[in-house]
């Protein structure tokens, strides 16, 4: 009997359930793009009514990863040769740099407006 | 071991993993003490977006980017089970975060509080339903109403 060259992870059995959800990936990425919208709409109105400068960093946070995130769904439908041809060299940079940077600027605008308004909010229950 | 490739520590692809931990770390803590300061539901699903995300920036991105866990475009490195099954997890894991956070911060913000219309409301538009009082009528007060 040959011996078992198997990598570590192969105690997973094969289940329907997780391809099927990986397969339907859309539902959950919708999801995930409504939780950002709400996090957008709730710190527009922590902003605006109660002054919280958190509130603002949570706004610049939040749609940077939703106009990120939109972008890398929509990517499959807008990246055709087409496309790119339409958006020269430098606009093929720009795709390529600018949505990890907006990822990572918008993780650190959500946390950084979160710690704001956590810290207005002690302040202003003095 | 795992097939981790050496990258210099100052680099941009080396320097991310630590980024995404940083930031897990921060954002678990900050909304502990948020969660802490605002008790209720608001608090407690803005705790389990927040430990949903930090497992996704802290263990799970981290590994993916490290290439532990193998990604789903190249299912040909590793087990085709397990790579279905880390994909599942990072979906659920980061989505259902972002979810329960934006649904425990709109709770904070009382974006699902309906406006209370009282009859008495200065807007110069009242609703049709609403019981119109004009100057000349008396408005009832606390006292005669008991």
């Amino acid at each position: 009997m040959p011996p078992d060259t198997s990598p570590p992870t192969a105690f997973l059995p094969a289940n329907p359930w997780l391809e099927a959800l990986v397969a339907h990936s859309l539902v959950l990425d919708v999801l995930g793009l409504v939780g950002l919208m709400l996090i957008v709409v709730a710190a527009v109105r922590l902003a605006r009514r109660h002054k919280s400068w958190g509130g603002h960093l949570m706004v610049f946070g939040a749609a940077c990863l939703l106009v990120a995130r939109l972008y890398l769904l929509g990517e499959a439908h807008l990246g055709s040769e087409d496309f790119f041809a339409v958006i020269g060299p430098a606009g093929i940079a720009a795709t390529i740099a600018l949505p990890p940077l907006l990822l990572s600027f918008g993780l650190a605008g959500v946390v950084w407006g979160l710690w704001g308004h956590d810290r207005w909010l002690r302040e202003s229950g003095r | 071991m795992f097939g981790i490739e050496a990258t210099p520590l100052s680099s941009i692809e080396a320097t991310r993993p630590v980024f995404w931990i940083v930031m897990g770390v921060s954002l678990v803590i900050f909304a502990w003490r948020l969660s802490r300061a605002s008790p209720g539901w608001d608090g407690r699903l803005i705790m389990s977006g927040a430990l949903l995300l930090g497992l996704g920036y802290m263990v799970i991105l981290p590994l993916h980017h490290a290439g532990v866990i193998a990604p789903a475009k190249a299912p040909a490195a590793g087990n085709s089970d397990a790579v279905v099954f880390w994909q599942a997890v990072r979906m659920t894991v980061m989505n259902g975060g972002w979810l329960c956070f934006g649904l425990g911060l709109a709770w904070h913000a009382h974006l699902m509080k309906p406006r209370k219309n009282s009859p008495c409301d200065s807007s110069p538009h009242p609703p049709a339903h609403a019981p119109r009082h004009l100057p000349t009528h008396r408005i009832p007060s606390r006292k005669s109403v008991a």
